[in-house]
C-alpha cells in the first residue's frame, strides 16, 4: 500500500517536473508565425542565437535575419509529412536535455532555457557524435537553419551574392500559360509582346534583384542608426 | 526550336488546361495519352503530335512563369520539388530530388547534355539482350534533339571565372576536360538554373517541347495526377486520376478525371512510373521487376577556398566537365547552386560557421558523380499513397569510386590556386590546406558511413531487356507484358549511363515516340 503510494507520488512528481521543465513558461510567440507554436519559436530563437551570433562576420544575426519567420514560411510550404518530421526533430532537441543534460550545473532544462554556452556545447556535442545517425540528425537540424538565416536578402547582399536583376523577358512559354492558380484569360501577352532574346552575358559587377538590393539599403540604414 | 507563329500560339493557347479551369470532373479521348511532361514525355508527347496523332500530355504539376520563379533555393524546392526537396533513400541515406512542374525535372536541371560513350551501350547490349540500342542507332535521335534545343557547349563568356577555374586545374595536372553541352541558348551565366532560367535562355521542356507539341496539336492538361492505368486483357484502355491544387502535395485534389486511349506512355520518371504501375494492381509486372534494380549516380562534393573573390555568383550554373576518368568509374562537374544550399554542408557553430559562409564569395564547387552500378535499390509505394518509398544501399566497390574521386577533385583545386578546401566528409578535418593533406581522401579514413552524397539521376526501376523475363520493357519501350503500353524515362535504362542521363532519356523516348507512331 505504501509503496505504491510513494510510487503514485514520485510518478506525479515527476509528471509535474516534465511538465514544468519542458513545456510551460515559454514566452508567447511573435505574431505572424503561421505553422509554429511558442515553444517551437522559443527554440528556434534559441538555436539561432547560437548558431549565427551577432558580430559573427555576417551582415545580420540569426535575430536580426528573422530566421524563426523564415523557418515558419518554409514549415508552412512543405508538405504535411516533411513538416511534422521537422517539429518532431525541434521537439527531439528541445527537450533532450531534461534526459541528457550538459555537462554545467542546472543542465537538466529544455534546450532553450538553457545558457548559451551550455546551448553551443549540446550543438557541438551532437555535430560531432561518434553515431552518423546523431550526426544526421544534427545535420538536418542545422540544414534548416542555414537556409533560413543565409536565405535572408540582407545576408546574401551583403555577401555579393544576390540574384541578379534581368530584366523581365517574354516567351512563347509567357503568352501559353497564366501564372500559377491564374485563369489564361489573365495572361497580360500576346505574340506581339514577345521581347527578343537577350544574348550577352550579365554583367558580374552589375545590378542585383531589386528585392535584394533594397535589403541592403535597409541593412545600411540601421548600421546609420546604430552608429548615430 | 524558332518562336511559334503568332496563329499558331493563338490556337495552342487554347489547348492548355490549367488548375483554375477544372470546374468539374471530365473524361476525355485521344490517340496517346503521355504521362509526365518532363525531357522524355515532352519529347514523345512532340514526336507523336507532329506525326499526326491525337496527343494528351499529362502532367501533375502547374507550368511556371518566369514570375512564379522563386529565387529563394529553399522555397524553390518546396515548390517544385516532391516532398518538398526533403526525399530521403532508406539504406544508405542520400537525398534525392523529382520535380513536379511543367517540364520536369529541365525546369530546375542546369541543361546538361552529354552523350554516353560506346562503352556504356556495348554493356547495356552485352548483358541486357539488346540489338538497336547503340550510338549507331540513336546518334540520329541526339542530332535532331540537340538541333531542336540548341545543344552546344557552354561558350567562355558565360562560364564564370569558378567554371575555368576548373579547367585551370585540370590543365595544370594534364587531365582533359571541356565545356558542358546544355539546352541552352545565349546564356546569362545567372547561375540560377536550379531555380527556373529567369532569362528563359535555358530550353526547359515547358519553354522548347511543350509550346511545339501544342503547336502540332497536342493538348495539355497540367495539375492532374495520374492515379490508375485501366486495362482490359494485354491492352490498356487509358488512364484515371484526380485534378490537384498546384503546391499542395497531392493532397489538394478535387475534380476527377478519365482519359480513353489507344496508347499509353508513361513518363512519370524513374520513381513514380514504377508506383503508378503498383498502384494500377501489380500491371506490367510478370517479370517481376516493376521497382527492382534502382540504381543512382551518387554524387560528392568538395567546396574550394580560393584566395580572392572570384564572383562565384556569375556564371553558367554548371559550365565545365572531365570525363577522362569515366572508365574509373567517375565524371567530374563544376556546380553552382543558391549559396544557401551550398552552405548546409559547411562545418561549425556560431562564428565559425558564419567565417565560411564570409567566405562564399570565393568558394566553388566541384562535384563527382559515379558509375554505381552495383549498388542497387528498389521502389515500392507507401500504403495508400503514390509516393515511394526508396530503398538504396552503397555498396563498398562503389564508396571507393567516389572517394577516388573526391581525391582527383581535391588536386584539381589545389592545381588551380585554392588555398584549402572543405571536403565535407564525415570523420576527416573540416578544412584540408594542399594537396599532400588531401591525400587522405584516398585513404581508409573515408567510411562509406562519412560520404555526404546526393543522387539526383535515378534508374532502372522499370528496365529495358530482350527477355520478357528479366526485364519491363522491351527495346522499343513497350511493356512486355501489354501490346499498347509504353515507359519512356530513366527508368528503363539497364543500367545507369555514366553521364548525365537526360540526353539519353530523350533520344530513346523519340525513337520510342516514332515506333509507337508506325504501329498506332
Amino acid at each position: 500500500m505504501l509503496t505504491g503510494f510513494l510510487l503514485v507520488v514520485l510518478a506525479a512528481g515527476l509528471s509535474l517536473f516534465v511538465h514544468r521543465r519542458g513545456f510551460v513558461g515559454y514566452a508567447p510567440a511573435p505574431a505572424g508565425l503561421a505553422v509554429l507554436h511558442r515553444g517551437e519559436a522559443a527554440f528556434v530563437y534559441a538555436v539561432a542565437e547560437v548558431l549565427f551570433p551577432a558580430g559573427g562576420g555576417m551582415a545580420l544575426s540569426g535575430a536580426e535575419a528573422g530566421v524563426a519567420h523564415a523557418v515558419d514560411r518554409h514549415l508552412a510550404a512543405l508538405p504535411r509529412a516533411q513538416r511534422i518530421q521537422i517539429r518532431l526533430l525541434f521537439h527531439l532537441i528541445e527537450h533532450l536535455t531534461l534526459l541528457l543534460p550538459g555537462h554545467e550545473p542546472g543542465g537538466r532544462q529544455r534546450f532553450s532555457s538553457l545558457s548559451a554556452a551550455a546551448r553551443v556545447d549540446l550543438l557541438e556535442r551532437l555535430a560531432n557524435h561518434r553515431r552518423s545517425l546523431i550526426r544526421l540528425l544534427f545535420t538536418a537540424l542545422r540544414s534548416v537553419f542555414v537556409l533560413a538565416y543565409l536565405g535572408h536578402p540582407g545576408n546574401l547582399e551583403g555577401l555579393g551574392l544576390a540574384p541578379f536583376e534581368i530584366d523581365p523577358v517574354v516567351t512563347d512559354a509567357e503568352v501559353l500559360f497564366p501564372r500559377v492558380g491564374a485563369l489564361p484569360s489573365s495572361i497580360p501577352w500576346d505574340a506581339t509582346d514577345r521581347t527578343e532574346p537577350v544574348c550577352t552575358p550579365l554583367d558580374p559587377e552589375g545590378p542585383r534583384h531589386p528585392a535584394y538590393a533594397r535589403a541592403a539599403v535597409a541593412r545600411a540604414g540601421r548600421s546609420g542608426r546604430a552608429g548615430s | 526550336m524558332s518562336p511559334l507563329a503568332a496563329a499558331q500560339l493563338a490556337v495552342a493557347r487554347e489547348r492548355v488546361r490549367v488548375f483554375a479551369q477544372y470546374d468539374r470532373a471530365f473524361e476525355e479521348r485521344c490517340d496517346v495519352v503521355v504521362v509526365g511532361s518532363g525531357p522524355s514525355g515532352s519529347v514523345a508527347a512532340y514526336e507523336l503530335a507532329a506525326a499526326g496523332h491525337d496527343v494528351i500530355l499529362l502532367e501533375e504539376g502547374p507550368p511556371f512563369t518566369t514570375r512564379d520563379l522563386e529565387l529563394d533555393g529553399n522555397l524553390s524546392m518546396t515548390r517544385t520539388m516532391r516532398e518538398g526537396g526533403l526525399r530521403m533513400t532508406r539504406g544508405t541515406t542520400m537525398p534525392t530530388m523529382q520535380a513536379v512542374a511543367l517540364g520536369g525535372g529541365s525546369l530546375v536541371n542546369s541543361a546538361i547534355c552529354v552523350r554516353p560513350p560506346d562503352a556504356v551501350f556495348d554493356r547495356w547490349a552485352a548483358r541486357y539482350d539488346l540489338d538497336r540500342t547503340d550510338r549507331a542507332h540513336l546518334d540520329p535521335h541526339f542530332d535532331a534533339i540537340a538541333d531542336f534545343l540548341g545543344i552546344a557547349p557552354t561558350p567562355d563568356e558565360a562560364q564564370g571565372k569558378r567554371n575555368l577555374l576548373f579547367r585551370e586545374g585540370c590543365n595544370a595536372l594534364g587531365i582533359p576536360s571541356e565545356p558542358i553541352a546544355r539546352n541552352v541558348r545565349h546564356c546569362r551565366g545567372s547561375g540560377e538554373c536550379f531555380t527556373g532560367c529567369r532569362s528563359r535562355a535555358k530550353q526547359s521542356m515547358d519553354v522548347s517541347y511543350v509550346p511545339a507539341a501544342l503547336a502540332a496539336g497536342a493538348r495539355v492538361f497540367t495539375s492532374v495526377q495520374v492515379q490508375e492505368i485501366r486495362r482490359s486483357g494485354r491492352r490498356v484502355t487509358g488512364v484515371s486520376g484526380q485534378v490537384v491544387a498546384p503546391f499542395s502535395h497531392g493532397r489538394g485534389t478535387s475534380h476527377a478525371f478519365r482519359i480513353e486511349a489507344r496508347a499509353v506512355v508513361l513518363a512519370a520518371g524513374c520513381t513514380a512510373t514504377p508506383v503508378l504501375l503498383q498502384h494500377s494492381g501489380d500491371l506490367a509486372n510478370a517479370s517481376g521487376q516493376v521497382g527492382r534494380n534502382l540504381q543512382f549516380h551518387p554524387g560528392v562534393a568538395i567546396a574550394g577556398v580560393f584566395p580572392e573573390a572570384i564572383d562565384s555568383q556569375f556564371g553558367a550554373t554548371q559550365g565545365y566537365q572531365s570525363l577522362a576518368f569515366l572508365d574509373e568509374g567517375f565524371k567530374l562537374e563544376t556546380l553552382w547552386a543558391p549559396p544557401p544550399l551550398l552552405a548546409i554542408r559547411f562545418p561549425g557553430i556560431g562564428a565559425d560557421l558564419q567565417a565560411r559562409f564570409a567566405e562564399l564569395p570565393q568558394i566553388a564547387i566541384f562535384d563527382a558523380i559515379a558509375s554505381a552500378n552495383r549498388s542497387l535499390g528498389r521502389v515500392r509505394k507507401r500504403f495508400r499513397s503514390l509516393q515511394p518509398v526508396l530503398e538504396w544501399r552503397l555498396h563498398p566497390d562503389d564508396a571507393q569510386i567516389l572517394r577516388r574521386a573526391l581525391h582527383v577533385i581535391s588536386q584539381i583545386f589545389f592545381a588551380a590556386g585554392a588555398k584549402k578546401i572543405l571536403p565535407g566528409v564525415g570523420g576527416l578535418p573540416d578544412v584540408l590546406h594542399s594537396a599532400d593533406e588531401a591525400a587522405i581522401l584516398d585513404s581508409s579514413a573515408v567510411k562509406p558511413s562519412g560520404l555526404v552524397m546526393g543522387g539526383n539521376h535515378v534508374f532502372c526501376t522499370t528496365r529495358m531487356h530482350g527477355d520478357p523475363k528479366r526485364g519491363v520493357v522491351d527495346e522499343d519501350g513497350r511493356c512486355h507484358d501489354f501490346d499498347n503500353l509504353y515507359i519512356a524515362d530513366t527508368g528503363i535504362f539497364p543500367q545507369c549511363p555514366s553521364v548525365n542521363p537526360m540526353f539519353t532519356g530523350m533520344a530513346l523516348a523519340r525513337r520510342q515516340a516514332r515506333t509507337l507512331s508506325e504501329r498506332l
